[in-house]
């Protein structure tokens, strides 16, 4: 195996990439899956205290959706490390993961529309339902627990090419539905280009489809609580920390 | 422990030979009223 890779990119935004990734072996690649799944650190709510709750749900369920809202984490927190948010929220009306307010405006929800609970002023009740809480994010591993997880949806596949084979017959004219990336003459062709349908690319003609070596797509999508650049590159810090480690054991 | 009547809405106390029951209104709902102690939730 090479020590350079070559990545090429498809897609790229501050949520969600594709990229290929040559010269690596399956394990390989499966070794930076896990390691964005589980090992870059993200905050997240593990402390709630409650003030007030005159809501209709329980502290622990309100506890348990706050711990699940991802809070954008910034380059300079270590595991371990907490920032404060307060929530306070009076009905009627919906306390979204919006109104959280942060000590460090570094940390703020990422996503503002996440609705917490609906808080209502009941017929005949003296005061209106109100949620008041103070929490503390800490920052910890997706290994630990999935409100950690930084990566929603890592995924990869074999890059494909397709190769004619020659001339289909006239009654064929069924799709042949591919979902990925392909090679074509050197050009990464995503299948959507052609609505996934390989008779839509090349019609009339018979295909077959075979996987690239050592090729593989990856596709990546983050929560918010880091870009997808910085995920797949702490992920990839982690996989080479954890070498260095095991090189340092080994020599011991 | 303090309870609150689910009919006059007034603050009655529980003691152990009045039963439950309003001392106001005689009604037999109380409701347990939340403390006012913080909570404090490990999420996990």
């Amino acid at each position: 195996m090479s020590e350079d890779y070559e990545v090429e990119f498809i897609d790229r935004d501050e949520r969600d990439a594709r990229f290929v990734v040559r010269d690596i072996t399956p394990a390989f690649a499966n070794g930076i899956r896990r390691a964005i799944v589980s090992d870059v650190p993200t905050l997240s709510i593990d402390t709630v205290r409650v003030i007030e709750n005159s809501s209709v749900m329980f502290d622990e369920q309100i506890s348990l959706r706050l711990g699940l809202v991802p809070l954008t984490t910034p380059d300079d927190y270590d595991v371990g490390e907490t920032a404060t948010l307060a929530l306070d929220v009076e009905g009627p009306d919906t306390a979204y993961s919006g109104d959280l307010v942060s000590a460090d405006d570094r940390v703020e929800p990422a996503d503002d529309n996440i609705p917490i609970i609906d808080l209502k002023y009941p017929e005949g009740a003296d005061s209106p339902q109100r949620l008041e809480i103070e929490a503390e994010a800490v920052m910890d591993h997706g290994k630990s627990h999935a409100k950690h997880q930084g990566g929603v949806a890592v995924g990869y596949r074999h890059l494909q090419r397709i190769e004619v084979v020659g001339d289909a017959a006239d009654w064929e004219d069924e799709p042949n539905i591919l979902r990925g990336v392909i090679e074509d003459d050197g050009e990464l062709v995503p299948t959507e280009s052609f609505d996934h349908d390989l008779s839509k690319r090349y019609p009339g003609k018979e295909v077959e489809v075979h996987d690239v070596p050592n090729a593989f797509v990856f596709s990546i999508e983050s929560d918010g609580s880091l870009p997808v650049s910085d995920l797949v590159l702490n992920a990839v810090d982690s996989l080479a920390d954890r070498a260095d480690e095991l090189e340092q054991a080994v020599q011991l | 422990m303090s309870y609150k009547c689910s009919r006059c809405k007034r603050d009655v106390e529980l003691d152990e030979y009045g039963g439950v029951r309003c001392p106001y209104c005689g009604h037999r709902v109380l409701l347990k009223e939340r403390s006012r102690d913080i909570k404090e939730i490990d999420v996990h």
